[in-house]
């Protein structure tokens, strides 16, 4: 169904007993041209793109749980294209203006609001970073802003700025930057994907490949029977290197857990998203008036999809020392994310050395804002056989060449980014 | 120097007027210590008091002489040195485990310097000075072990931590060495804790913070607790 | 998630450092660059039990194997890593 005031209308006249359910709850098939494993937001969107752009609607998404019970039900939510390295600085451009038309592609509320995104800095050779990470936006076409200390005194009168070790002196606004409702984009691409003929399989765990006389990987056998495909496409975040082991093939992915934590709601406070510069906290506010923020990994390998207490110590930390006036505010719920950390903190978009079987990995805990752009490329991928070039440098094979892509600049190891 | 009309640029060096150095031994929290009463009025919950002027020194066995290191300490003093996070006070020292294979001597008056110990120690362990390079505070009071709590996650009941008890741990995010010596004659649990020199200011106002709401009572000592 | 070290005693996770996978090994001089792109690039990401190199710096700082469970975090083994200066492990 199409969703506009006039469907609103006619439900309300009918009491809203009439809605139809947002896509369809779908039985495998037989055989599809692309079966995409994971139905979180990257596998989705893969799937519309190749539907909506690429004309292939013969597509299944498989997902072992079911929509929004991963990562895309409980991540904090950030867009943003503030990004200095070539590779991702034209990709996640590419993304945030895929962000600014999605309500109308999908036709569906998925709540973007560009609300800001700002980095706090602390010292001057910070401020320095962040000028010249501004000026690399600009040339590139993207909005950036490096703001003093007096421009945030205006903005967000609440922050620590004498704080005796880590003083705001101001900060790299993206205005464009901004929030969108997690889940309400996957449930927006399930929608507007099965609209267009994708097949979306819930409960429905990937256990092996079919591979023909070649090793050409030519299906997947799941939980629910073999599922014959022209091409698989591997979106699965933390379990990636789960679902490539039954290929043969070893990531340069380790899993980590990241924690995400709510507040109780509290009035207006935070009018964007702002993270510290300092240490490593990040927060904004929801519509409902809780604070989301995190902060960084646990930093050991887990599948357990949840945290411990250093690093929510740590976080809270953070967050006092930026912001003193939350520290009476409650914290209300935590979950701990799986994250599929590369080696150098960006992510694998390319064909697997298995012929028929593509990778979109290593997102690590920034994989909310890439995914449209995520989607868009990968689709172009699976459909074309060949990279789009805004995601020509996301290859697998870089750690092997020295072509890391290190936008942190801390060297190549998962727990350092 | 200072009204001279010469080029700074030309004045030679001993003539400058440089940072004068002074190389009398100082605490570390010399300027962070202030004798005297401390938070919560009333009678002070909580004693924080600094050894000064101790001689400390570190032996480590060296690569699989671990065994040989145990006789030449219990010769020396009398004692075994523990091999176990433990404390053990003799007449004249206090040997703290701090780590597997490796204790501190501690003691007053010169009697276990590193010198003292060299011969003692030549085939079996290394030697570290680390007189100058630690902080030694003392906790007592009755609220003692309650501010301690508020720093680590060391289970410091009597029945967990009794007096000999030592363990190398972190509080406040700083590495410390930290054990229970023997009561005070009232009774009162003593504990000890050695940080290192350049993390001790941090620590001590951390303690300040946390023992601030039961009074404290600030002091500095030249005697081994 | 709290670790015994076999010298100091349970501890909380805050004390100790985190260093990975026990399993892979350095590669020799010689052994050529897949080796050393093995090694340093590629992982088993072990969901289940997997031994792990610890470090406790927040206390004896010994090297530890910990033996742990990444679905459960599930502690099963925590042993002193050889030639960690301990006489325990006959270093």
């Amino acid at each position: 169904m199409k969703y506009s005031i006039f469907s609103l209308a006619r439900a309300a006249l009918s009491g809203h007993k009439n809605w139809q359910r947002t896509w369809r709850d779908a039985s495998p098939k037989d055989h599809y041209d692309v079966v995409v494993i994971g139905g979180g937001g990257h596998g989705l969107a893969t799937a519309w793109f190749l539907a909506s752009e690429f004309g292939i609607k013969n597509v299944a998404v498989l997902e072992k749980g079911w929509i929004g019970s991963g990562n895309a039900g409980r991540n904090t939510t950030i867009i943003r294209s503030n990004y200095g390295l070539p590779g991702n600085t034209g990709f996640y451009e590419l993304s945030m203006k895929l962000w600014e038309r999605m309500e109308q592609d999908l036709n569906y509320n998925s709540m973007v609001s560009q609300r800001g995104v700002l980095n706090l800095y602390h010292s001057d050779a910070q401020r320095d970073a962040y000028a010249r990470r501004g000026n690399t936006m600009r040339i590139n076409g993207i909005d950036a802003e490096l703001l003093d200390q007096a421009a945030l005194k205006k903005m967000l009168p609440f922050l620590n700025f004498d704080h005796a070790r880590f003083p705001v002196q101001g900060g790299l606004l993206q205005r464009r930057g901004g929030t969108a409702r997690h889940d309400a984009v996957v449930w927006g691409y399930a929608h507007a994907a099965s609209e267009l003929g994708v097949d979306i399989i819930q409960n429905c765990e990937v256990t092996g490949f079919v591979r023909d006389g070649n090793g050409k990987v030519t299906g997947v056998e799941t939980s629910r029977g073999k599922i014959g495909a022209g091409k698989v496409g591997m979106a699965v975040a933390g379990s990636s290197s789960r679902v490539a082991a039954m290929a043969g093939l070893r990531l340069p992915i380790e899993s980590h857990v990241l924690q995400a934590f709510v507040s109780e709601a509290i009035k207006p406070l935070i009018p964007g998203v702002m993270t510290f510069g300092a240490g490593h906290f990040y927060v904004s506010q929801s519509d409902k008036g809780g604070l989301v923020f995190g902060g960084d990994i646990d930093g050991y390998n887990s599948y357990a999809q949840r945290g411990n207490l250093p690093v929510m110590e740590d976080v809270c930390e953070g967050g006092m020392a930026l912001i003193p006036m939350i520290g009476r505010v409650r914290l209300l719920r935590q979950w701990g994310g799986i994250m599929d950390m590369s080696m150098d903190g960006s992510p694998i978009i390319d064909k697997t050395p298995v012929d028929g079987l593509y990778l979109n990995a290593g997102w690590c805990y920034g994989g909310f804002k890439a995914t449209p752009a995520s989607g868009f490329v990968f689709a172009h991928l699976l459909a074309r056989d060949e990279s789009h070039k805004e995601a020509a440098l996301f290859r697998l094979d870089r750690f092997q060449r020295g072509a890391m892509i290190d936008e942190k600049g801390q060297g190549a190891q998962p727990n350092l980014h | 120097m200072s009204n001279s009309a010469i080029p700074s640029s030309t004045i030679r060096m001993e003539d400058a007027s440089v940072a004068e150095f002074s190389w009398d031994i100082r605490s570390p929290i010399e300027r962070a210590l202030v004798v005297g009463p401390y938070g919560a009025l009333g009678e002070a919950g909580v004693s924080l008091t600094e050894i000064r002027n101790f001689d400390l020194v570190q032996v480590m066995a060296r690569r699989g002489k671990a065994a040989e290191m145990t006789k030449p300490a219990k010769a020396r003093f009398g004692v075994a040195a523990p091999e176990m996070p433990k404390a053990v006070s003799t007449a004249d020292a206090t040997l703290i485990w701090s780590g597997p294979d490796q204790f501190f001597v501690l003691s007053k008056g010169g009697k276990h310097t590193t010198e003292a110990l060299v011969q003692t120690f030549a085939s079996s362990a290394s030697l570290s000075d680390q007189s100058h390079a630690r902080v030694l505070i003392s906790i007592s009071g009755p609220k003692g072990r309650m501010m301690l709590a508020k720093l680590s996650s060391i289970d410091l009941h009597p029945d967990a931590f009794p007096a000999g008890a030592a363990a190398t741990t972190s509080m406040d995010h700083t590495s410390v060495t930290l054990w229970r010596g023997n009561d005070r004659p009232d009774g009162q649990a003593v504990f000890n804790v050695l940080v290192f020199a350049t993390f001790a200011e941090s620590l001590w106002h951390t303690m300040l913070d946390s023992a601030a709401e039961y009074g404290v009572e600030i002091g500095h000592s030249e005697d081994l607790a | 998630m709290r670790i015994v070290c076999p010298f100091c005693g349970e501890r909380e996770l805050s004390e100790f450092s985190y260093l990975g996978d026990a399993k892979p090994q350095r590669p020799v001089a010689n052994a050529g660059e897949d080796a050393v792109y093995d090694y340093v690039y590629l992982r088993d990401n072990v969901a289940g039990v997997m031994a792990e190199n610890w470090y406790h710096g927040g206390g004896c700082r010994a090297w530890l194997k910990v033996t742990r469970n990444t679905l459960t975090h599930e502690i099963s083994a925590v042993e002193p890593t050889a030639g960690a200066g301990a006489a325990k492990v006959g270093a």
